[in-house]
């Protein structure tokens, strides 16, 4: 079709409408916030590029344009610290192109007969639309911005421990002593913690990301999770202070939303990331020289352990544990050591299930870890 | 009766079903014509050139509303994607046999039958409150759409048959033209067994459609429409230019012959037992009687071979508040340069529509 400036605008303001519904429906800011998103950069696309570029545009071209604008809208959440949850995010944005098809060659054709010849412009009442439109998502966009939680920047080191107990944004600075967290909506954003037993605890909380922190030299747990939900990326958790130190441990939370750890680097501990009744992915870590185990996903937790490298583990790489279902995918897994107690179970096991556990395994490398990939007491491993 | 449509061809039956579209009920139309079946024409002209697929694409059916278009309909009576996605890519082009089933099925919905009156209009004057024709009305609301005005026979070759007129194919034959119906003749005539000699003033221009996509919508319109007189005129002179789409189906017949020897470019038929003129129609209102007398009696404007309309396809001058004088078809190209396709037609009938229902 050959569309006119405000054909395209109008065509693609109206268009969002399904993909708004279900963000309103989801009744979470990140929703409204990423429709917007779509939405600006379809718009400055539209008045940009396409309006200059296509003076006609088949319809095929809908794919990669598709694509790109994905990229694109990607790229803005990761730039604007977009709290949404990948998969819901890319089911939002699948429905808001799938709708745009819709409207674009089946709904809008349908309703207005001049559609393809008025260049996508929709008449008197596709611009009141179109206008309504807008303001609804305007209005959720300046209302999420409204109740947005304050932003605290610290600077220097601050003596802890520190309690957060109300929504915000913490940004920057060291913390000695460890942060406990028991307020939802709460972000971590670029904090090093140093010292402590636990370096960050999160109690009875939700919707609380930790952004890129850095904890050293605790005696306990690095991060500390229960019966919360968190977002975790680009964590960095060293130089334990003790044998006893687990990197991450998220426990006690299958009521609540799903966990992620993603990206996280955690070296020297004695098991990197352990979780227990607890839905939760682990993505995309780097666990290195752990005493008991690199991942472990226990007592009845469910999710997935996917591109994750665990190096030098010593007895077991990745475990399923004690009635869990595990898909373990695109790992490496590399010179996981023997125990020499003698347990089998933690002969350099590089991937287990244990203890009726249900672990589905693909596409994982396996390198000098002598135990390979084994089930024990009545779990199943399968490929 | 408050509209009266002037024909019954393609360009009059999709302002019909669009009225219909719109609420009109049959017994407020009136539709005067040569034929009752709207497709008898333009079936005879494609069954002459043994057209199997349309030019145009998934949209190019009759119904008011573009979707479903006959891309969907094939689809899902084929229970398969394929013409789904050659739509996508606009590589679908429906199969005559499809257009001409929609359009009875259509015809058979819309109650054409209790609106068609066998008459041939030879006059159309305006009147307080509408349009009389032939002294009938007056009616509030009237369509032009009396279709092309004849074919073109080149004057060099007088035994000439025309390619829209039956006709088979002799051992040699020269084809004359550079368009569609052309580029057909060379492949049914190759197809036959024949020799080809194509006669022609220029190289045949390859465009998927009869003219550039952004003409069919604003985007393209709106500079069209701004133009002075004669840079307009200049334009549809241009577009006016021979073309037919690109593409191997049509090359390589032709490609194959030429390395046989079956096919070539001379400037006379060269001892052709045959001349075929594709060389499409008359060009201008002066060759419409109808549009002739009216431009006559009402002195309406026009320049060169073309009836002035505004970009709604009205004509100003016989048009307000109360009343409505549209073209559609080939006479329409001020407003529309493609006026002679379908989506030329259903453009001058979603105007009419619009007046028409705005003062119902």
């Amino acid at each position: 079709m050959s569309y006119t400036l405000i054909g395209r605008i109008q065509t693609r303001v109206v268009s969002v409408l399904p993909a708004l519904l279900v963000a309103l429906a989801l009744q979470r800011w990140w929703a409204i916030e990423l429709v917007a998103l779509m939405l600006g950069i379809g718009l400055v696309l539209d008045v940009a590029v396409y309006h200059r570029v296509f003076t006609y545009q088949p319809a095929w071209l809908a794919l990669p344009l598709g694509v790109l604008e994905l990229g694109l809208v990607y790229g803005g959440m990761r730039w604007l610290h977009l709290m949404a949850p990948l998969r819901w995010a890319l089911g939002l944005y699948a429905i808001g192109w799938v709708a745009a098809q819709l409207f674009g060659h089946a709904i809008f054709p349908r309703l207005r007969l001049e559609y393809a010849e008025d260049g996508g412009e929709l008449g008197r009442r596709g611009a009141l639309g179109a206008v309504a439109v807008a303001t609804i998502v305007a209005g959720g966009l300046g209302a999420a911005y409204a109740v947005r939680p304050p932003t605290v920047h610290l600077h220097g080191t601050i003596q802890g421990p520190l309690v957060i107990r109300h929504a915000q944004t913490l940004v920057g600075g060291t913390v000695k002593g460890g942060i406990l967290i028991r307020a939802d909506h709460v972000t971590l954003r670029n904090v090093t913690v140093v010292g402590g037993e636990d370096g960050i605890d999160v109690l009875d909380s939700h919707h609380v990301m930790l952004d890129n922190v850095r904890i050293v030299g605790v005696s306990l747990d690095g991060i500390h999770v229960r019966r919360s939900s968190v977002m975790i990326e680009d964590c960095k958790i060293t130089s334990p202070n003790g044998p006893w130190v687990q990197g991450i441990d998220i426990s006690f939370s299958m009521d609540k939303e799903m966990s992620m750890v993603e990206g996280c680097t955690i070296v020297g501990v004695r098991e990197g990331i352990v979780t227990h009744m607890t839905m939760v992915d682990v993505m995309h870590n780097h666990i290195g020289a752990t005493s008991l185990r690199g991942i472990t996903m226990g007592e009845m937790s469910m999710g997935a352990i996917s591109h994750n490298d665990v190096l030098g583990a010593h007895g077991v790489g990745i475990i399923c544990l004690d009635h869990s279902e595990c898909e373990i995918e695109h790992n490496t897994i590399v010179g996981t050591r023997t125990d020499p107690t003698g347990d089998s179970s933690r002969a350099g096991v590089a991937i287990e299930a244990h203890f009726f556990a249900k672990a589905k395994v693909k596409h994982n490398t396996v390198i000098a870890s002598p135990g390979g990939v084994q089930a024990f007491d009545g779990s199943t491993v399968t490929r | 009766m408050r509209c009266a449509i002037v024909g019954s061809g393609l360009a009059a039956f999709a302002t019909y079903a669009t009225l219909r579209h719109g609420g009109l009920p049959a017994e407020e139309i009136v539709v005067f014509g040569t034929h009752e079946d709207p497709t008898e024409v333009w079936r005879t002209r494609a069954a002459a050139i043994r057209q199997q697929r349309m030019r145009s694409e998934s949209d190019g059916h009759l119904a008011p509303a573009a979707f479903p278009g006959l891309a969907v309909r094939e689809a899902a009576r084929r229970v398969s994607p394929a013409p789904l996605l050659r739509s996508v890519t606009n590589r679908y082009h429906p199969s005559v046999d499809d257009f001409l089933a929609h359009a009875d099925s259509l015809r058979s919905r819309t109650g054409w039958e209790r609106s068609f009156r066998l008459q041939r209009v030879e006059r159309i004057r305006a009147v307080d409150g509408g349009f009389t024709l032939d002294g009938e009305g007056p009616f509030a609301h009237v369509l032009i759409a009396t279709g092309h005005p004849g074919l073109a026979r080149p004057d060099a070759f007088p035994g000439a048959v025309h390619a829209y007129e039956p006709h088979d194919y002799a051992s040699k034959v020269a084809i004359v033209g550079a368009g569609m119906a052309a580029a057909t003749e060379w492949l049914n005539a190759l197809a036959a067994g024949a020799e080809v000699v194509s006669i022609r003033r220029r190289e045949p221009l390859r465009r998927p459609l009869n003219v550039p996509r952004p003409f069919f919508s604003k985007r393209g319109l709106a500079a069209f429409h701004s133009a002075p007189t004669e840079r307009r005129a200049a334009t549809l002179r241009e577009l006016s230019t021979p073309s037919y789409p690109a593409g191997a189906a049509w090359d390589e017949p032709v490609r194959a012959a030429e390395r046989d020897g079956r096919f070539r470019v001379e400037a006379s038929p060269n001892g052709s037992e045959q001349v075929i003129a594709a060389t499409g129609f008359r060009h201008g209102f002066r060759h419409d009687p109808l549009l002739a007398d009216l431009v006559d009696a009402h002195e309406l404007p026009t320049h060169d071979r073309w009836l002035v309309l505004d970009p709604d396809s009205t004509v100003a001058t016989l048009t307000d508040e109360t009343r409505t004088l549209s073209v559609a078809g080939i006479a329409g190209q001020w407003a529309f340069p493609a006026a002679d396709t379908i989506a030329g037609a259903k453009y001058a009938a979603h105007a009419f529509r619009r007046r028409a229902c705005r003062t119902r």
